[in-house]
């Protein structure tokens, strides 16, 4: 399937608030479309609408930058107040060991694991949303390059790395962070244990972050999977681990038409 | 292609320079490099108070980053004022600026980088409108032609971008541009500013954006309307939750008091009151409605959410979490990849020029032939696996456009087809 249709996907499938977030592939498309096939290659008219693509690109890249620093921003607030939470959780309700509290302490820390599980999930999801948009960006400036014989693609990446929507360090930090707090309120299972619920498991699989996890997995494993224009600049293809039948199972799952 | 070729001319001229007109805009790599830089002041703290102060001074003294830094890539390019080239251009600036400041706040993305610009590089924006002048006076001639023929395409663009007019001032500066490239050296290398020297394609761009330089940030400007972006930090956060506390709350403490607390240089009341309103919002209102929000929960995740104590749904949060783990390490990997091939794309640019200063330098017999030779002979790319082999055999193929050589070995027989797993 082409990128385009890929990403299409992908964003009628992720968030509701972040869908118009995305990169306009189509739209840029056109435009290259447009500026390669302008009749008269004039000089002047092919520096005008270079600066109009440009100035197109310009946008989009705010655009990811606004979106991405703000979501950044709420994640550290909310992963400190999961923090704040569990110690709360732990200090009132962890070394009372009456039949009551233990009710309650299970309660908040089952709505605390939820929630920890959520905000991992979208902080994962701000990565691959990072992550999609360069590789649009990417290919719509080799798109551009091909059609006009320009050579803006390898500059313009060279900034783009640079780009806040890009360094997603801080963001793949906190998500390091996320597994460790996870783990501490995680009670430890045997591994057999784990295996006979899975199955349990599957069938409260509905849709939201979870969904969109599979779903932005399994796009990026079409996207690398090869193509008429595969170069020495493609990604390899991406090798899912043997044990992560899971998507399978999700995929077998009719609740979730997964394309 | 006249690209190659007036790079040819233009690199003999002027090294430094990126050689063709398309790379107008390969300039800012270097500007955003330096203002990108994760180590920016802003991001640390209380122990480094006085590093903004030092970014200050190093913009300064690199005039011609940091001006670009703001060039690109926040431009709004307000194609609807005409921002002439005439000396009434300060005129124009000043509309523009005023223009600018009403724009809203969602649609004005700023970098915290924007906070280590110097007054300096507006000043050497003002200096614009009387440099301009006499490349319009140069080019004008030339660009009648082109200019006549432009309008009957104009339609083309302005169906496209109904928004964005396309008017005769804006014509002759995109003519400009690519005048600029045959214009005559002496006549840039006689201007006084560094900048206008040395960019002279950059030069028609300028005055378009230095109407948003006013608005963004100088962090310290007493305009309520300075909307820069910042970029927090855990550090950042850390410092203000304890700013927070030791004022009674989040409901007790103000902005204004937060930020004499918190004592961090280039820091506004506008971020901090932002923030508030976000710590605030995700302290009341519980996390799990916050989530509840984005996703469509089906009946199924209701249902479960309540009754909480089923191992089921335990099991289905670790699920959800080593799916992410996966998603996540995925993406790692992916963006290592990413980096590699641009490096790689870089390097192979960088010996294609030299390459081409070497051809260009034969034609003159020197000692430093042989060093370039030797650069060239013995400098080794990075080893990062097989897709290097047809990297270094392609690298010897003159004047060759990277994105253009045919597909070849990259999808090496090492990585194990598992496509057909997932199904």
């Amino acid at each position: 399937m082409k990128f385009g249709k890929r990403l299409k996907h992908q964003m009628q499938e992720t968030l509701p608030s972040w869908r118009d977030k995305f990169l306009s592939y189509d739209h840029l498309k056109k435009l290259v479309r447009l500026i390669s096939s302008a009749p008269a290659m004039l000089i002047g008219k092919s520096g005008k609408a270079k600066a109009q693509f440009l100035y197109v690109l310009n946008n989009e890249i705010d655009k990811f930058n606004a979106f991405f620093m703000e979501r950044e921003e709420d994640f550290i607030i909310r992963h400190e107040g999961l923090r704040q939470r569990i110690r709360k959780v732990t200090d009132t309700w962890g070394p009372n060991d009456s039949h009551s509290s233990k009710i309650m302490y299970e309660n908040e820390v089952g709505k605390l694991r939820k929630d920890i599980v959520d905000l991992h999930g979208e902080m994962v999801l701000l990565v691959n949303y990072s992550n999609i948009n360069y590789t649009g960006l990417a290919k719509i400036l080799k798109k551009y390059d091909k059609r006009t014989g320009a050579l803006l693609r390898l500059p313009f990446i060279q900034e783009i790395l640079e780009q806040p929507f890009f360094t997603t360090d801080l963001i793949s930090k906190l998500v390091k962070e996320c597994e460790g707090t996870i783990n501490t309120v995680f009670p430890v299972e045997e591994e057999e244990e784990r295996k006979i619920e899975v199955r349990e498991a599957m069938t409260v699989t509905g849709e939201g972050i979870f969904r969109n996890t599979v779903v932005a997995l399994l796009t990026m494993q079409e996207i690398r999977r090869g193509s008429s224009t595969y170069s020495k600049y493609s990604l390899p293809p991406i090798n899912l681990p043997a044990d992560l039948d899971i998507i399978r199972l999700v995929q077998l799952n009719p609740s979730i038409p997964i394309v | 292609m006249w690209n190659l070729g007036d790079s040819k001319a233009m690199s003999s001229a002027f090294p430094n320079l990126p050689t063709p007109l398309d790379v107008s805009y390969s300039r800012l790599p270097d500007s955003f490099h330096r203002s990108a830089q994760r180590e920016n002041p802003m991001h640390s703290l209380l122990p480094q108070p006085s590093s903004l102060g030092n970014s200050y001074s190093s913009s300064s003294s690199l005039p011609f980053d940091s001006q670009f830094s703001s060039v690109y890539p926040h431009e709004r390019y307000p194609q609807n004022s005409p921002i002439s080239m005439s000396p009434s251009g300060g005129k124009s600036l000043s509309h523009t600026h005023s223009e600018l400041q009403s724009t809203p706040v969602a649609s004005y993305p700023e970098e915290n980088k924007d906070m280590s610009w110097c007054p300096d590089s507006i000043e050497e924006f003002l200096h614009f409108p009387e440099n301009v002048p006499d490349q319009n006076g140069l080019v004008d001639t030339s660009t009648g032609a082109i200019i006549s023929d432009d309008h009957a395409e104009r339609t083309d663009w302005s169906d496209l971008y109904p928004l964005i007019s396309f008017d005769g001032a804006l014509d002759s500066n995109w003519e400009l541009s690519v005048d600029n490239v045959v214009d005559p050296k002496p006549e840039v290398l006689n201007h006084s500013s560094d900048i206008l020297v040395q960019q002279p394609n950059i030069q028609q761009h300028q005055p378009a954006q230095s109407g948003e330089i006013f608005t963004s940030p100088d962090p310290e400007s007493t305009a309520p309307s300075t909307k820069a972006r910042m970029r927090w930090t855990q550090e950042l956060h850390e410092a203000f939750v304890e700013a927070v506390n030791q004022l009674g709350g989040s409901d007790r403490a103000t902005p204004k008091g937060i930020l004499n607390v918190m004592k961090v240089e280039g820091l506004t009341i506008y971020h901090v009151k932002s923030h508030l309103q976000k710590y605030r919002t995700a302290k009341y209102k519980p996390e799990s409605s916050e989530g509840a929000c984005e996703k469509n929960l089906t009946p199924v995740e209701e249902m479960n959410s309540k009754d909480l104590k089923t191992m089921g749904m335990t099991e289905a949060l670790r699920l959800q979490v080593e799916l992410q783990k996966q998603l996540h390490e995925q993406l790692e990997t992916q963006r290592k990849l990413q980096l590699q091939i641009e490096e790689q794309a870089k390097y192979l640019e960088k010996m294609f020029e030299q390459q081409r200063k070497m051809e260009d330098n034969k034609v003159k017999p020197t000692s430093s032939t042989s060093d370039e030779r030797n650069k060239i002979g013995t400098s080794t790319p990075m080893d990062e696996g097989s897709q290097d082999a047809s990297l270094k055999q392609n690298a010897q193929e003159p004047a060759t456009h990277e994105n253009h050589d045919p597909p070849g070995d990259a999808d090496s027989g090492a990585l194990p087809t598992k496509r057909a797993r997932t199904g």
